[in-house]
């Protein structure tokens, strides 16, 4: 009996965001807000991604543009210059991000903390470069126009709530595949690496595997991300890449909790659609939406899945600290 | 002259020191002795309000300063020369003593009246002077973190494990320096040791903590003979 | 010829930026252990507060509105330190301070957009002569660039070397635990810190003010660029901060005789990055161990 209830404790807040997810769309009549709600699961992906990295190891990665970049102009590319078809654009991309994963990846296992952060800046400051002035290849500022959409088995998703769905069903798997990550063994490994390199080592892991390891899932999920948003738009240009895309990632992951996979979906939701709620504030809409934020970072550090850890919330609720299952370090 | 009276001392929910009441009269030498994780370095550190007093309160010279901030307390007279000696490895052997004065409101006369009888004390550190903490020898290093303590005229000296890590010649050495400051100055000293026969030795009384709580306290020369200190410190 | 010389100038006095910039950063960094991801949004309010309101607004002569706006940053600097940088300093991961001054630069942006306009502006008449010398065309701001650095590097050696101030700043970097054993007061002295490195970054933002004008974007380039100096000079120690500065800053210009302009930009992150595989503690870094 007490099992049971454990079980359906854990599975009903699953069963309720589904729910929501699916039906949302139904409220939400502008076309223009429902691409708002694919962005957000787009930027769901990348979230969950980096959460390999930096919420689990703790290694600051502030190169996010540029990794979600190459997986943008990779599909982008192929599709329209060289007519691939679409999922051989993804396949291309994945591949793309596993290459990224060992570039950055390596340089991880000689640099460390600030000095990591500051490479994976470069890294997106490089990439943001190139692909604006690499004018024959990537079309420079202009971008990329008549990115095609996506179509599965003959089913062109080329509305944005057809892509909505489908987005939905892909945060859903990728959500669980981060699930049974972070709670594996490779979960607990990367979050040895946190802790403590050398402790990892006498036990006999390899830690540059480790490292390797996260960044690999890391830009992975990020291109896969970089290249659904390519679809999705139909149109890219250099400018959505810039650092600022980076912090806006490392927003999402901290505003909804470190080491979380629902805290990432939280946060990518959040940091999405808040400015666009925000927008009645005309010109203060970004300054209080920064403002919010710093709040919640000096409040909650341990972002918005800690909120139950908060002495007042748990007297409210009645919790006490086992109460809490699965709790995020 | 310093009087802690039951404290209870915390690490997040880990209780490190029960309710420990623990006191030092003007001119004597008191030492602290225990085993690994005793809690010894927790209590010098809730003292001088690195550590948060939890319950409880230290009196120092009738003022209370318990949680006052730890510049503060180090103001009032109290220094502590922490166990790992701490000396700052970026700044000059000279430089580290100076930071030593830093709490007194010194002129440059006073303060080098003061590296004489510095020098006079550490003979070893005097062509060291230029030289950057971090490149002395651990006896070097050790001899400076006492000679900084020495540098901010102490009303009370805390020593954490001042032998640890040296080579016995060494040791004695710094159980020589100890008892020529408390000759010299008159300055009481909490002396923290694993080194238990020689820190009951040269003391007047002493505490034995044994995980965070006070097992045995009192005249060091009558607990040299308690059967139990005897067996569990003494080695013999 | 004539051109390498002409790029050696432009290489040595954005050098002297970077430098400024690779210290204005490192004081911080040395301090508290953190490193502020707003820097280069102080350096853009400094170049406001100066060009916006001393000028523009008060229509004050440039030696009193600098000197002005000098003293508003550090005001600016001492509150956030105690607003955001003390408290966040206690956390356990540096994840924190990265997020929450990466947000505090972005509301100061804001509210440099609110207060003073969207558009950039000139200072009329700031620093804006040419001098020329053999054929060697030396901007008026770029002579500026190079006394101020020198000047202000001098004054920096002298706190540091030679004040009780500049010592125990020095302390708190090396240990904190053991400043604060001296009786030294650490969190105000990373107060002070923290203001001590807004008014260089109001320095660098007055001083970069002719050549970018005064923008919201103005000290972008500058601040990766001067992060990228401090760590191929190795963090935190002024001569390291020089030498990354200026080899930075030679680098990309000299590129301009092989290169297309275009790329100048990659061309610090690409040394960046080499440097940081072959030393990752940078060019004179030590490998020293941080105690907490
Ligand atoms: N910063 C800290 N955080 C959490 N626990 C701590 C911390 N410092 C000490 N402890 C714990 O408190 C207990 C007492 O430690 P303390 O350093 O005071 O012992 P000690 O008697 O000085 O030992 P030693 O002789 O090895 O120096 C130990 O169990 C230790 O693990
Ligand atoms: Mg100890």
């Amino acid at each position: 009996m007490g099992l049971k209830m454990q079980k359906i404790k854990k599975i009903a807040p699953i069963i309720i965001s589904l729910i929501i997810a699916l039906v949302l769309p139904i409220f939400v009549k502008n076309n223009y807000y429902v691409t708002l709600l694919d962005q957000a699961l787009v930027n769901i992906i990348a979230v969950i991604g980096l959460n390999f990295i930096t919420g689990l190891t703790g290694q600051v990665n502030l190169g996010m543009a540029g990794i979600f970049a190459a997986g943008s102009y990779t599909s982008a590319l192929l599709t329209t210059k060289l007519g691939v078809n679409c999922w051989l654009g993804l396949i291309a991309s994945i591949i793309v991000g596993i290459i990224i994963g060992y570039v950055l990846g390596y340089p991880s296992l000689r640099i460390k903390g600030i000095y990591l952060t500051l490479t994976t800046i470069g890294f997106g400051e490089i990439m943001r470069l190139l692909l604006t002035n690499m004018v024959n290849i990537t079309g420079g500022t202009q971008g990329v126009l008549g990115i095609p959409s996506l179509s599965l088995f003959g089913f062109e998703l080329n509305t944005p709530r057809r892509m909505y769905f489908f987005l939905v069903a892909v945060v859903c798997l990728m959500a669980w595949i981060a699930i049974r990550i972070v709670k594996g063994r490779w979960g607990r490994e990367f979050k040895a690496v946190l802790n403590d390199d050398t402790a990892l080592a006498s036990v006999g892991i390899d830690i540059s595997k480790v490292k390797l390891n996260s960044f690999i899932l890391c830009s992975v999920f990020t291109c896969v991300a970089g290249s659904f948003y390519a679809h999705l738009m139909g149109y890219i240009d250099p400018s959505d890449y810039t650092f600022d895309m980076s912090t806006r990632f490392l927003m999402m992951l901290m505003l909804g909790g470190i080491g979380s996979v629902p805290g990432s979906i939280i946060g990518g939701s959040i940091i999405t659609i808040l400015p666009e709620i925000l927008r009645f504030l005309k010109e203060y809409y970004w300054l209080v939406f920064s403002v919010i934020i710093l709040i919640i970072i000096l409040v909650l550090p341990y972002g918005l899945v800690s909120i139950k850890d908060l002495p007042f919330v748990r007297k409210l609720f009645g919790l006490n600290k086992n109460s809490l299952g699965e709790s995020n370090e | 002259m310093l009087e802690v009276k039951n404290i209870n001392v915390f690490y997040d929910q880990v209780q490190a020191i029960h309710d420990v009441s623990f006191e030092v009269k003007s001119d004597e030498i008191v030492s602290v002795i225990g085993t690994n994780g005793a809690g010894k370095s927790t209590l010098m550190q809730t003292i001088v309000s690195l550590v948060e007093t939890k319950s409880g309160s230290i009196i120092f010279n009738g003022e209370d300063i318990t949680n006052l901030p730890s510049h503060d307390i180090v103001k009032r007279g109290i220094i502590y020369v922490p166990e790992g000696r701490r000396i700052f490895y970026d700044l000059t052997v000279a430089e580290n003593l100076e930071m030593g004065a830093y709490a007194l409101k010194t002129d440059k006369k006073r303060l080098r009246e003061d590296l004489e009888m510095v020098h006079e004390m550490f003979p070893q550190l005097n062509d060291r002077m230029k030289q950057l903490g971090g490149t002395l020898s651990g006896g070097e290093q050790q001899m400076l973190a006492i000679a900084r303590g020495l540098m901010g005229h102490p009303k009370l000296l805390m020593l954490d494990e001042p032998s640890l890590g040296l080579a016995p010649v060494i040791v004695e050495e710094v159980f020589d320096i100890i008892l020529k400051i408390k000759k010299e100055t008159n300055t009481p000293i909490v002396l923290v040791e694993q080194n238990a026969n020689m820190a009951m030795a040269i003391s007047d009384n002493t505490y034995v903590l044994e995980v965070g709580y006070v097992s045995f306290s009192g005249k060091s020369s009558e607990l040299m003979y308690n059967p139990e200190v005897k067996e569990a410190y003494l080695g013999s | 010829m004539e051109s390498f010389l002409q790029l050696l100038v432009s290489g040595i006095a954005f050098g002297c930026i970077y430098t400024l910039v690779a210290i204005e950063y490192s004081v911080i960094y040395q301090a508290s252990g953190l490193v502020n991801f707003s820097h280069g949004q102080w350096i853009t309010l400094g170049g406001f507060v100066f060009g916006g309101t001393m000028i523009r607004q008060f229509n004050m002569h440039y030696i009193p509105a600098m000197l002005l706006s000098l003293v508003v940053m550090g005001i600016f600097g001492a509150l956030v330190a105690k607003g955001i940088f003390n408290p966040l300093r206690h956390l356990p991961n540096n994840l924190f301070v990265v997020l929450g001054t990466v947000m505090l630069g972005k509301i100061i942006i804001e509210l440099c957009r609110i207060i003073w306009g969207a558009s950039a502006f000139r200072i009329e008449g700031f620093l804006s002569d040419t001098v020329k010398i053999g054929g060697i065309v030396f901007p008026e701001v770029y002579i500026w660039i190079v006394i101020i650095s020198v000047i202000f590097l001098v004054v920096q050696a002298i706190l540091f070397q030679k004040t009780k101030l500049g010592k125990a700043m020095r302390c708190v970097a090396s240990d904190q635990k053991a400043a604060a054993l001296m009786g030294i007061n650490v969190n105000r002295n990373i107060i002070i810190t923290v203001a001590y490195s807004a008014i260089i970054c109001a320095i660098i933002g007055i001083l970069v003010a002719p050549i970018f004008n005064v923008d919201i974007n103005m000290a972008n380039s500058i601040s990766l660029k001067g992060f990228a100096a401090g760590v191929v000079g190795g963090f935190g120690t002024i001569g390291g901060s020089i030498v990354g500065g200026l080899v930075i800053g030679i680098i990309e210009n000299m590129y301009l005789m092989i290169g297309p302009a275009i790329y100048k930009d990659v061309v610090a992150f690409v040394a960046l990055i080499i440097f940081l595989l072959m030393k990752p503690t940078g060019l004179l870094g030590k490998n020293q161990q941080k105690r907490s």
